[in-house]
């Protein structure tokens, strides 16, 4: 069994999911993620997002670093799910600035708010900005660095509305959902 | 069968963890993240039968299959009480399928599954609470048309709701509605806190714990995440009031818990006990302990 994503697939993804319901639900926050069986490319806490959530109703976008043979070929043995462009992604994978801009995602409709992207940030190397945010999840303002919250605050106004992001580094991941509100503190190099 | 189910297991091996197969969960559990992205917004989901009947907690159980992890430690309530059927059988089921430890004790549980209460214990960080919901539409009773009720959360069109409130006042004084009493939910969606007494309302305001909620039959779940405004509606003039009956409980003498009125002699002499009876019993050895 030591090829396949998870050692006990029931067990490690009902885990992960409380992981993924703890960041959800406390944004800005950051939560450890377990390792698992992935390709060498995608962090494990990237890969235990498609894994745990993606199946063959799910679209999902990976920009240039990603798309490979490697990527596609496990993600589609072990989820079924289906490569897409960026336009009908459900689920979207890269490096920040290989997804901009973010305006080709899909941000759903008034009536059905939920028919969203959710975008899965790779790496830490982007230009960073002191930020401090509010909103659901979060008790006291929260001080976090993002790269452009302009791009954050034009989601947020979107509300309910707008684009779902994961931020994931490794075995660590922190979400930013459209409901947090952001306030630029300084920009720094 | 008895042999079968005493082997532990061998009962885990005849159901998936938790019961549901792993692709409903990736779909519920995609729907529950949805849900607190855009909290009190209902993401519809494809319920699946479960072996129960609808109205007995279908969709919260879905939910509580799709959240549950080995370690999680289980209470199950129904009015507030560890011990009626329903409870009784949903910790039961999660036991045989899930295999998970289960507790009466509000503060040592991490996932709570509740029928119609709230705990009066205060509840914590990554708590989680699931709640079972009958008709999550808050507007339904007001508009039977899905595409309406969908349209006006869409255009946050919540006149009809306050009519309905504004109607209850001019009739009685007051505004009548005593449960499943709706709330606003981060500003945005009026939600339906599902049937918990009034008094529970201001429990679901920048609660700690993660509130979800699922509804079986009606094919919708909805979240409320931690420190989320939730405001009951109401009037500048008649404001929201959480109210509960004026008496004692009659085991533990708590005047500030939700009571249940129960009559205890043939002649109707009534009696007030705490519906919530994990609080009573916490409340019950603290008393004995100040008379020591």
């Amino acid at each position: 069994m030591e090829n396949y994503p998870f050692s006990e697939n029931s067990i490690n993804s009902s885990i992960a999911f409380r992981s993924l319901v703890n960041a959800t639900s406390y944004p800005g926050r950051t939560f450890q993620i377990n390792k698992l069986n992935k390709p060498s490319v995608l962090s494990n806490a990237a890969a235990t997002i498609l894994i745990t959530l993606c199946d063959n109703e799910s679209n999902v976008y990976l920009s240039k670093e990603y798309n490979t043979d490697e990527v596609r070929n496990w993600l589609i043995f072990n989820t079924g799910a289906i490569i897409s462009n960026k336009k009908n992604a459900d689920f979207v994978i890269g490096t920040w600035k290989s997804l901009l801009p973010l305006n080709d995602f899909k941000i759903g409709v008034p009536e059905y708010p939920e028919r969203s992207a959710t975008l899965i940030i790779e790496e830490t190397k982007y230009k960073k900005v002191k930020c401090n945010i509010d909103g659901p999840g979060i008790k006291n303002k929260l001080n976090i660095d993002l790269p452009n919250p302009e791009l954050f605050i034009e989601n947020n106004n979107l509300y309910p509305l707008g684009l779902d992001f994961y931020f994931t580094n490794d075995l660590e991941i922190l979400s930013i959902p459209r409901s947090t509100k952001i306030n630029i503190i300084k920009s720094e190099l | 069968m008895n042999e079968m189910s005493k082997n532990e297991n061998l009962d885990i091996q005849i159901y998936n963890f938790a019961y549901l197969d792993e692709n409903t969960k990736r779909m519920i559990r995609r729907a529950l993240l949805k849900a607190l992205c855009i909290p009190g917004y209902q993401v519809p989901f494809s319920s699946r039968e479960m072996p129960m009947p609808y109205g007995w907690g279908t969709g919260g159980i879905q939910v509580t299959s799709a959240c549950l992890i080995p370690k999680d430690i289980l209470k199950v309530i129904d009015q507030g009480a560890d011990d009626t059927t329903n409870a009784v059988s949903i910790r039961k089921f999660f036991q045989k399928t899930a295999n998970v430890t289960v507790t009466e004790k509000t503060s040592d549980a991490s996932l709570i599954q509740t029928r119609h209460r709230i705990p009066e214990t205060k509840l914590k960080e990554k708590q989680i609470l699931v709640y079972q919901v009958p008709i999550p539409e808050p507007l339904r009773f007001l508009e039977p048309r899905e595409t309406e009720t969908r349209k006006m959360h869409a255009l946050s069109e919540y006149g009809l709701m306050y009519v309905k409130l504004y109607e209850d006042i001019a009739k009685h004084g007051h505004i009548e509605t005593a449960y499943a009493y709706p709330v606003k939910t981060n500003g945005n969606y009026v939600t339906d806190p599902s049937p918990i007494p009034k008094f529970d309302n201001p429990k679901m305001n920048n609660s700690p714990a993660i509130q979800l909620f699922g509804a079986g039959r009606e094919q919708r779940i909805y979240a409320i995440p931690p420190y989320t405004n939730v405001k009951s509606l109401d009037f500048e003039d008649y404001p929201f009031e959480a109210m509960k009956a004026n008496f004692k409980c009659s085991i533990c003498g708590s005047s500030d818990s939700y009571l249940d009125e129960i009559i205890v002699s043939d002649d109707g002499k009534r009696s007030y006990i705490c519906s919530d009876t994990d609080y009573c019993k916490e409340q019950t050895k603290l008393n004995s302990k100040k008379e020591d």
